[in-house]
C-alpha cells in the first residue's frame, strides 16, 4: 500500500514539476482575498461566468441539431421544440441561461459600481468588464437572431436600420452584417459564426484578462465609509488588509459563490421547466404583417426608446447614445478613480443607479406592452362595448362600422379594446369639437395619416357623427371656444 | 438494492421530464391563419368587430339575429362573406378580392352562422330580397310602425335617430335597408318586422313599401333625390 502511495506521489510530483500545478493553485484558487469580500454581494461575477459556461454547454448541444441556414433554421427550431426528446428543455435552459446571464451581469456591474471596485488600481478590470458587457449583449442579440422567427427577423431589421444610419460607412456596415443589402441566406450564417465563434471567443479571452486582473490586483475589499482610496497609499493599505485578514479564496471565500451557483442553476432549470423556451413564433416572413415583434427583455428598453423618441432625435440618439455611454463607462475609473468607495457616502452614485434602474424598468415595461404598435387585426376583431352603441342613430352606427372597415381600430381603442398607438376614442367627443374631428380625420397629424383621400364625404360625416357621440353619459360634447355661443353639435 | 432503486427513480424522473409544465404544447405551434378551422376562432378574428354575437353587440346586424338567420339564403351569406358588399363597410374576405380567408374557412363561417338559425321561425316570413314597393304607401307604413321611435318624418325621435339622413342612406345598400326593416336590431332595442306593431307583423308588401320609402329619401349634396348605383344582390 505504501509503495502504491509512494508511486502515486512520485507521479504527482513529476506532473507538478512539469505543469507547476501547485504554484498555479496557490496563485489562483489558493490566493488570499480580504475576508470581508466573502460577502453575498460578491457572488455575481462568478455567477455570470457560470451562466456563460452553461450557455457554452447547452449551445454545443443545440448546435448538433440546429441548422444555421435561412431555409432550415426555423424547421430545426420547430423540430427541437416539438419533436426532439427534451429538445424544448435544452432550448429553455439556453434561453433562460441567457436571461440570467444578462441579469446577473447587470447586478455584478451595479455592485462593482456601488462598491467603488472600479477605482484605483482596478481600472483595467472595469474596462474589460465593460467590454465583456458589450460582448454579452452582442451574444444575446445574435442569439435572438438564431431563434430565426418573426421577432428575430424584425429585430435584425431594426438593428440593421440603426447600423445603416452610421455616416459614410452605413451601407458597408449593413452589407457586412447581412452579407448583402437585405436579410438573406448569408445573413444567418454570419450571425451563427458571430454567435458561436467570434463572440464566445472574445468573451473567453477577455474573461481571462478580467480574472487575471482580479488575481493580480486583488478582489476589492468590502468598502467602509471613510476609507478613502489614494493612489499613493492604497497598494500598501490593501497589502496590509490581506496580511491582517486575508483568507485563501478556496475553500474560505468560495462557499458563498458555490451556494449562489447552486441557486443560479436551480433558477435556470426551474425557469426552463416551468416556463419553457421562447418561441419560435411565426416564421421570418416579411410578408407576414400579422405580427407584433418584440426583442427579448434585455433589449426592450432600446425598443421603447426607438419607438418613443421624436423623429429628429433618432440618428443622434441611436448613434450618439452608445458612444456617450461607452465614453462615460470607459472613462469612469479615470475621472473618479480615487476617494470614497462606500455607497453610503456616494449619494450621486446611488442616485445614478436608482435613476438607471427606474428608467430601464419603465422603458422595459413600455417595451413589453409596446402600446405604439398597431394591432393589425383589431379592425375586424375588436368589438365596440355596448354602451358606445346604445342609443346611437343609424348614421352613428354606420360611423362605427366605417371606423372598423377603414382600420381606425388598429390604432385607436374604444374603452381599451383595440390598438393602443393612438388615443382611445372612448371620450373623444368631449375632447374635440366636430370641426376638429373633421380636420383630424381628413388631414391627419400627430403621427396619424391623412384619410381625406380614403374616405367619402358621407363616410367622414358618419365617422365624425359617431365620434362626437363618444363621451361619458352626461358629459357635453366639446365646444368651439372661439365661438362660445355656438351649440356643440353644429 | 438501494442503488437499483435510486437508478430506477433517476431514470423515471428523467423520463418524466418531457412533460413538465414548460413543455410547449403542440397546439401553441405557430400555424398559418389559413389553417384555422374553428368557427368560434374564425368568427372572433374576422367578424366580431362589426357583427355581434351572443352578449357582444357591434355596429351592424348580429349574426345570431334569429329573424335575419331565418330569411337569409345560404348562398347570399356565402357571397357576402366572400366578396363583401361594394360601397358599404362590408369588405370581402376571400383571397380573390384581397381578403385572408380560404374558401373552406368561408364555408365554416357560413355554416357556423346558419347553425344558429332558430328551429321555430315567424310565419309568414317575408322573402330576403324583393323589389322595392310603393314609397307613398311606405310613408304610411312608416308612420304607423316606425315613427314612434324615429319621429314622424323619420328624421329622428326621442328613442331613435334619423333614418333619412342622406349620409346614412348613401352608406347602406337597398338590401341592407330591407334587411333591417325585416330583422331589426333587437340587440339595440329596434324590433323586427313581427314586433314593430304588437300583434300585427308587417306584410310582404309593407316591408317592400317602407323600404321603398327609405330609398326615396336619398338626397345628393344639393338636396335633390338621387339613387346611388346599387350593387347587385346581396
Amino acid at each position: 500500500m505504501n509503495k502504491l502511495i509512494h508511486a502515486a506521489r512520485g507521479v504527482f510530483l513529476w506532473v507538478d514539476d512539469r505543469l507547476h500545478l501547485t504554484k498555479l493553485y496557490e496563485s489562483t484558487a489558493g490566493h488570499h482575498v480580504p475576508q470581508s469580500s466573502g460577502s453575498w454581494f460578491y457572488v455575481f461575477g462568478s455567477a455570470t461566468l457560470l451562466c456563460f459556461m452553461i450557455q457554452i454547454a447547452t449551445g454545443i448541444l443545440l448546435a448538433m441539431v440546429y441548422v444555421p441556414s435561412a431555409a432550415e433554421a426555423y424547421t430545426t427550431l420547430e423540430y427541437l421544440t416539438f419533436h426532439q426528446y427534451l429538445g424544448w428543455f435544452l432550448r429553455g435552459v439556453h434561453y433562460w441561461g441567457s436571461n440570467f446571464m444578462v441579469g446577473i451581469m447587470l447586478l455584478h456591474m451595479t455592485q462593482v459600481f456601488l462598491f467603488g471596485a472600479y477605482k484605483y488600481p482596478r481600472e483595467i478590470t472595469w474596462i474589460t468588464g465593460v467590454v465583456l458587457m458589450v460582448l454579452t449583449l452582442g451574444l444575446a442579440f445574435t442569439g435572438q437572431v438564431m431563434r430565426f422567427d418573426e421577432d428575430a427577423y424584425w429585430g435584425l431589421g431594426i438593428g440593421v436600420a440603426i447600423m445603416g444610419r452610421v455616416p459614410l460607412l452605413g451601407e458597408q456596415l449593413v452589407n457586412m452584417m447581412l452579407g448583402g443589402p437585405i436579410i438573406a441566406s448569408d445573413t444567418l450564417s454570419r450571425f451563427f459564426a458571430l454567435h458561436v465563434f467570434v463572440l464566445p471567443g472574445g468573451i473567453l479571452a477577455l474573461v481571462s484578462i478580467h480574472l487575471r486582473m482580479v488575481l493580480t490586483k486583488g478582489i476589492n475589499e468590502y468598502p467602509q465609509p471613510g476609507m478613502l482610496v489614494r493612489r499613493e497609499s492604497y497598494d500598501k493599505e490593501y497589502a496590509a488588509i490581506i496580511k491582517k485578514e486575508g483568507v485563501p479564496f478556496f475553500p474560505k471565500a468560495i462557499s458563498k459563490d458555490l451556494v449562489a451557483a447552486a441557486v443560479v442553476i436551480i433558477g435556470i432549470l426551474a425557469c426552463a421547466t416551468f416556463f419553457g423556451p421562447k418561441g419560435p413564433l411565426g416564421p421570418p416572413n416579411p410578408l407576414q404583417i400579422d405580427t407584433l415583434p418584440r426583442p427579448d427583455f434585455y433589449f426592450l428598453w432600446i425598443f421603447a426608446i426607438a419607438a418613443l423618441m421624436p423623429d429628429w432625435m433618432e440618428s443622434v440618439a441611436l448613434l450618439g447614445g452608445p458612444v456617450i455611454i461607452g465614453i462615460i463607462l470607459f472613462a469612469l475609473p479615470f475621472f473618479n478613480g480615487t476617494g470614497e468607495k462606500s455607497w453610503r457616502r456616494r449619494p450621486i452614485a446611488v442616485l445614478t443607479v436608482i435613476l438607471t434602474y427606474v428608467s430601464l424598468g419603465l422603458l422595459t415595461y413600455l417595451g413589453h406592452t409596446s402600446p405604439w404598435s398597431p394591432d393589425m387585426n383589431a379592425w375586424r376583431s375588436a368589438h365596440t362595448p355596448k354602451k358606445f352603441l346604445e342609443g346611437r342613430s343609424p348614421l352613428e352606427l354606420q360611423g362605427s362600422l366605417v371606423i372598423q372597415s377603414m382600420q381606425c381600430r388598429n390604432c385607436h381603442a374604444i374603452d381599451g379594446i383595440g390598438g393602443q398607438r393612438g388615443p382611445d376614442l372612448a371620450d373623444v367627443g368631449a375632447r374635440l369639437t366636430k370641426d376638429q374631428l373633421v380636420r383630424q380625420v381628413i388631414q391627419g397629424g400627430g403621427n396619424m395619416p391623412a384619410y381625406g383621400k380614403n374616405l367619402t364625404p358621407d363616410q367622414v360625416d358618419a365617422v365624425v357623427a359617431y365620434m362626437v357621440s363618444l363621451r361619458t353619459p352626461g358629459v357635453a360634447a366639446a365646444r368651439d371656444s372661439s365661438q362660445p355661443g355656438r351649440p356643440p353639435m353644429e | 438494492m438501494i442503488r437499483t432503486i435510486l437508478l430506477l427513480v433517476s431514470l423515471f424522473a428523467l423520463g418524466g421530464c418531457d412533460w413538465m409544465p414548460g413543455k410547449p404544447n403542440p397546439d401553441s405551434k405557430w400555424r398559418e391563419a389559413s389553417e384555422t378551422s374553428d368557427f368560434a376562432i374564425l368568427y372572433r378574428q374576422n367578424c366580431l368587430g362589426c357583427h355581434g354575437i351572443g352578449q357582444v353587440v357591434s355596429g351592424s346586424i348580429a349574426m345570431d339575429n334569429p329573424t335575419y338567420l331565418s330569411v337569409v339564403p345560404r348562398e347570399v351569406l356565402l357571397n357576402v362573406i366572400s366578396n363583401g358588399v361594394p360601397s358599404t363597410a362590408m369588405p370581402g374576405f376571400s383571397a380573390a378580392v384581397g381578403g385572408t380567408l380560404t374558401g373552406e374557412q368561408i364555408e365554416i363561417l357560413t355554416n357556423g352562422i346558419l347553425a344558429k338559425k332558430p328551429a321555430a321561425q315567424p310565419s309568414p316570413l317575408p322573402p330576403y330580397a324583393a323589389d322595392p314597393g310603393d314609397p307613398a304607401r311606405g310613408a304610411t307604413v312608416f308612420a304607423a310602425s316606425c315613427a314612434s321611435c324615429h319621429g314622424n318624418t323619420g328624421d329622428g325621435g326621442e328613442k331613435a335617430g334619423s333614418v333619412i339622413n342622406p349620409a346614412y342612406l348613401d352608406l347602406v345598400s337597398n338590401q341592407y335597408l330591407r334587411t333591417v326593416v325585416i330583422a331589426g336590431r333587437p340587440d339595440l332595442g329596434c324590433p323586427d318586422f313581427t314586433a314593430r306593431t304588437p300583434g300585427k307583423p308587417l306584410s310582404n308588401e309593407e316591408v317592400a313599401d317602407v323600404t321603398a320609402w327609405l330609398i326615396s329619401n336619398r338626397r345628393n349634396e344639393f338636396g335633390k333625390p338621387h339613387a346611388p348605383a346599387q350593387p347587385p344582390l346581396p
